[in-house]
């Protein structure tokens, strides 16, 4: 099973690898943006459209 | 406009034909231009979001699951409610956007609005409902908020407010006739004790560590020997205490997290070095506040926009109370003319996205609200100006900078305010003269000395105190210190004060919503003179403030308990000191005010029923409560008879002037009787945002020739639009009548200008002459449109052209294509006076 841990998108904390940040730029109609929110280096990333693998 | 003819077209080109939009747009740097592109505009059109806003559900699901995890927790109410907000703030989405300096938004996206559940059930079931907000795909979407809602039905704020309520009272509130909005302490507009937490002496970290001195002392006086009422007051205290630490380190670690997304872009994705150099600096920005104090501008914006973000996760917050220049003036004054680590170019950028910044906040907010509020989410009225605590002039280069960077930006949202005293240097009043003609309809003029005077004789304040105020939302000035800042001002104390008239005609049984809501005055055809008249109109004006008043008092005492607000607390001295929640009222002054939506219609109105009915007789009272009853159906010789032939509001006319003064004294003396929870009176504050629109459908037929229907008067002591006939000194001299320190709160008054007349060196002295005029007067406000008609005529025929045409609408300003048709009009019939 993939998980976060596997994807460009994670970056680990430093203080706790297992969790950390899933950061992605953004394009929306009126501006670009890059967005983070915290996942766990376990989640499963089967179901995420935007999982690219490291 | 096509870029080709933007590009084809110069600045002064733009500026001679007043197309001051297209010259900002020239003009602005590009890194403004594209921020200012970026805004997705939030403010409802139709009382509708724009295509593409959506309700965020990511905060609701956040809440609700850290809600349902603590339900059966042993904590005190406050603690799980900071629980909640540091769970919000510790898993929401955020962002940085390109080219951005600063960062922070109260919800997950750009395009997204801030959905509080918790607030009130009734808010809950119109997300469900809204017909444009909600996210795609729309079946996922009202599952969640179905769950949501779910949860939160009967445990929202005003669903466990409810049953404390007196259900006749609120009957009468929720009809939507007489008042606006709900009385709730997390729903409203929120001063902030910035004498503490702005004035670079200490940020969180700072509080941090007292709280936990407290904490401690508080712990060992509980477990030392001994039990007193003070043991037991205590255990609250601990809870409290504990309840704001949360909130503030939940506050420092979200500032860490944008840190570390601006690192993570710097390191990862930025190739251009400049940018890169940037992201480094947010980063370092947001590591460094709002754990602690700022040492420049960036970090001195960057802290109140955290303030704001989190403050805004704890409350719907309907209002912005600043005072940005004299706040984040030093930082400025520090960065540009002492360090020199900025250029006046560099700071205006950040000056300009600061704007920007504010400009997109958004929660979503119930259709009444929006309709009142059109084109914008709530009233940002940023204060500028005005004197220091010992009296002397407050103008800053930020003050200055401001002004420059609003006619850049050119945003709606925040306006600015700008306290006028003798004082004031020309080259600052030439700047608010710049930003009127250039059509923002801002800034507005205060009386400084006026305001001061009202704010200590209404609540007594110090005088010291009292020089340090700031718009808590409109017009209602709130000084920014320990115990004179009120935390939250509930919006439903807004009187539709054009049903007092009404009701005097009909007994207090409101025809539009079928109930007796005002008080049984008897049948007016009975009335034998003006007097009597008279008497009932007081007892009508008693009767719906008490109403709305009673139930503010009731939500502001139990708010402690109930609504309480950890963050706030957490960044207010009197909080910290005592242990007890902001919203106590015995740790305040009190600075509560009636806001009177659509005030003139009843002063027109007692005039033309004086002269037409009780002393020339032309008609009998009967004949005009038929009229009125008939929505003045098959009476037109007669309404234009009341229109034309009865004196009106605004043209020096001591005979309805004279009604004006009665009326506002009569409010006045009431307002010393109605008591807030502090112990302070309500004094009454004539303004209308766009209340004149909203209620149009709700008054009924008014003797000054109004018709169910028709557009209110825009509000204020403003005189009804094409009224006031004897020009703009003539307005002024009816206005200076009202005594503005003891008659009243504020009294808004707008005027249009004509921007041609307005044009150079002459306009602008003209302009000064008429203000200094204004000022030696006595009156409280005033601002202006000087937008001609040609133009609003064309922007409503081609709004894909005007998009940027702002215009002042009430207590504020809006795009004009924002607004609603009736609205629009409303704004071109007012009369446009010529000076000198
Ligand atoms: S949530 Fe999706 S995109 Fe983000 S880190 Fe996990 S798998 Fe990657």
């Amino acid at each position: 099973m993939a998980t976060c841990k596997e994807c460009k998108s994670y970056f680990p904390l430093e203080e706790n690898p297992d969790k950390g940040d899933c950061v992605r730029r953004v394009v929306d109609p009126r501006q670009e943006y890059y967005q983070s929110k915290p996942v766990n280096a376990s989640d499963d990333a089967v179901k995420c459209a935007s999982f690219a693998k490291k | 406009m096509a870029q080709a003819a933007l590009k084809d077209t110069s600045v002064e080109e733009f500026e001679t034909r007043q197309q001051w939009w297209w010259a900002a747009e020239k003009k602005r740097s590009g890194r403004l231009d594209y921020l200012r592109k970026a805004i997705w505009k939030k403010g409802a059109i139709g009382g509708l979001y724009a295509p593409g806003v959506k309700v965020d559900l990511e905060r609701a699901q956040l809440q609700t699951r850290k809600a349902r995890e603590l339900e059966f927790s042993n904590d005190a109410y406050v603690i799980k409610f900071a629980r909640m907000i540091a769970h919000i703030l510790d898993n929401k989405t955020i962002f940085i956007t390109d080219h951005a300096q600063l960062a922070g938004y109260t919800a997950s996206l750009p395009h997204t609005i801030g959905w509080d559940p918790s607030c009130a059930s009734i808010l809950n079931v119109e997300v469900y409902n809204d017909p444009t907000a909600i996210p795609e795909p729309a079946d996922e979407s009202q599952k969640i908020i179905q769950e949501v809602n779910a949860y939160w039905g009967g445990k929202t704020d005003l669903d466990r407010m409810m049953p404390v309520f007196d259900m006749e009272d609120l009957m009468k509130m929720l009809s939507g006739s007489i008042g606006w909005g709900v009385p709730l302490a997390r729903g409203g507009y929120s001063s902030k004790d910035y004498e503490y937490i702005m004035t670079g002496k200490r940020a969180f970290q700072d509080i941090i560590d007292e709280l936990d001195r407290k904490i401690d002392e508080g712990d060992e006086m509980t477990h030392a020997p001994g039990a007193t009422p003070e043991t037991t007051d205590m255990y609250d205290k601990l809870n409290n205490w504990e309840a704001m630490k949360i909130t503030l380190e939940a506050g420092i670690r979200i500032a860490r997290r944008y840190a570390r997304l601006a690192r993570i872009i710097a390191e990862n994705f930025e190739e251009d070095p400049v940018r890169r150099e940037e992201l480094l600096k947010i980063a370092e920005t947001c590591e460094r506040v709002p754990a602690h104090p700022p040492r420049n501008l960036q970090e001195s914006f960057q802290y109140d926009i955290f303030i704001q973000m989190m403050s805004r996760t704890e409350a719907i917050e309907g209002a912005w109370p600043s005072r940005p220049d004299f706040y984040h003036g030093p930082y400025y004054d520090k960065d540009v003319n002492i360090d020199h680590t900025l250029t006046k170019e560099e700071a205006l950028d950040l000056v300009g996205e600061f704007l920007i910044r504010a400009a997109e906040v958004c929660q979503f907010k119930p259709k009444w609200t929006r309709e009142g509020l059109q084109g914008i989410d709530g009233t940002w009225v940023w204060t500028i100006g005005g004197v220091d605590a010992h009296g002397n002039d407050a103008c800053n280069d930020l003050t200055i900078a401001l002004m420059q960077a609003a006619r850049l930006v050119r945003v709606a949202n925040p306006t600015l305010s700008f306290r006028w005293h003798p004082k004031v240097k020309d080259e600052v009043l030439r700047e608010i003269f710049e930003c009127n003609r250039q059509g923002l309809g801002y800034p507005n003029m205060r009386n400084d000395p006026v305001l001061i005077a009202n704010t200590m004789h209404w609540y007594g304040h110090p005088i010291e105190e009292a020089r340090l105020w700031a718009n808590q939302a409109c017009l209602s000035p709130c000084p920014t210190t320990k115990h004179g800042y009120q935390p939250m001002r509930m919006a439903n104390a807004t009187a539709n004060c054009a049903k007092i008239i009404e009701y005097v005609l009909t007994g207090g049984y409101d025809k539009v919503v079928n109930m007796q809501v005002g008080a049984e005055t008897g049948d007016v055809t009975r009335f034998k003179n003006f007097e009597e008249f008279f008497d009932a109109w007081t007892m009508q004006m008693k009767t719906i403030f008490s109403i709305l008043v009673r139930a503010v008092n009731r939500a502001r005492t139990l708010a402690p308990r109930l609504t309480p607000r950890p963050f706030l607390s957490g960044i207010s001295e009197r909080s910290i000191e005592s242990g007890m929640d902001t919203f106590e009222p015995s740790l305040e002054r009190g600075n509560a005010w009636i806001t009177a939506f659509t005030w003139v219609e009843n002063i027109d109105s007692l005039a033309a029923v004086k002269k037409l009915v009780f002393e020339e007789k032309k008609y009998t009272m009967a004949q005009l409560k038929e009229a009125l009853d008939a929505n003045w159906e098959g009476f037109e010789q007669m309404r234009l008879d009341f229109v034309r032939n009865a004196p009106k509001w605004g043209n020096d006319d001591d005979y309805v002037d004279d009604i004006m003064i009665r009326c506002l004294r009569e409010a006045a003396k009431f307002s010393r009787e109605l008591k807030c929870p502090s112990g302070n009176s309500w004094p009454i504050l004539p303004e209308n945002v766009s209340g004149n629109i909203h209620y149009a459908n709700i008054v009924g037929a008014l003797p000054n020739g109004r018709r169910l229907g028709d557009a209110l008067y825009d509000g204020g002591i403003s005189p009804g639009p094409g009224l006031d006939k004897k020009g703009p000194t003539a307005v002024l001299k009816s206005c200076s009548k009202i005594d503005h320190i003891t008659d009243g709160r504020a009294f808004l008054l707008n005027q249009r200008l004509s921007p041609t007349q307005l044009a150079g060196e002459k306009g602008y002295q003209l302009w000064k002459a008429y203000i200094r005029t204004w000022a030696d007067l006595g009156i409280d406000h005033i601002q202006f449109n000087m937008i001609d008609d040609a133009t609003l005529r064309a922007a409503q025929k081609e709004p894909e052209q005007y998009q940027e045409v702002i215009v002042r609408v009430a207590g504020y300003s809006a795009h004009f294509v924002d607004i609603s048709r009736k609205t629009q009009d409303n704004i071109i019939q007012r009369t446009i006076h010529g000076l000198g």
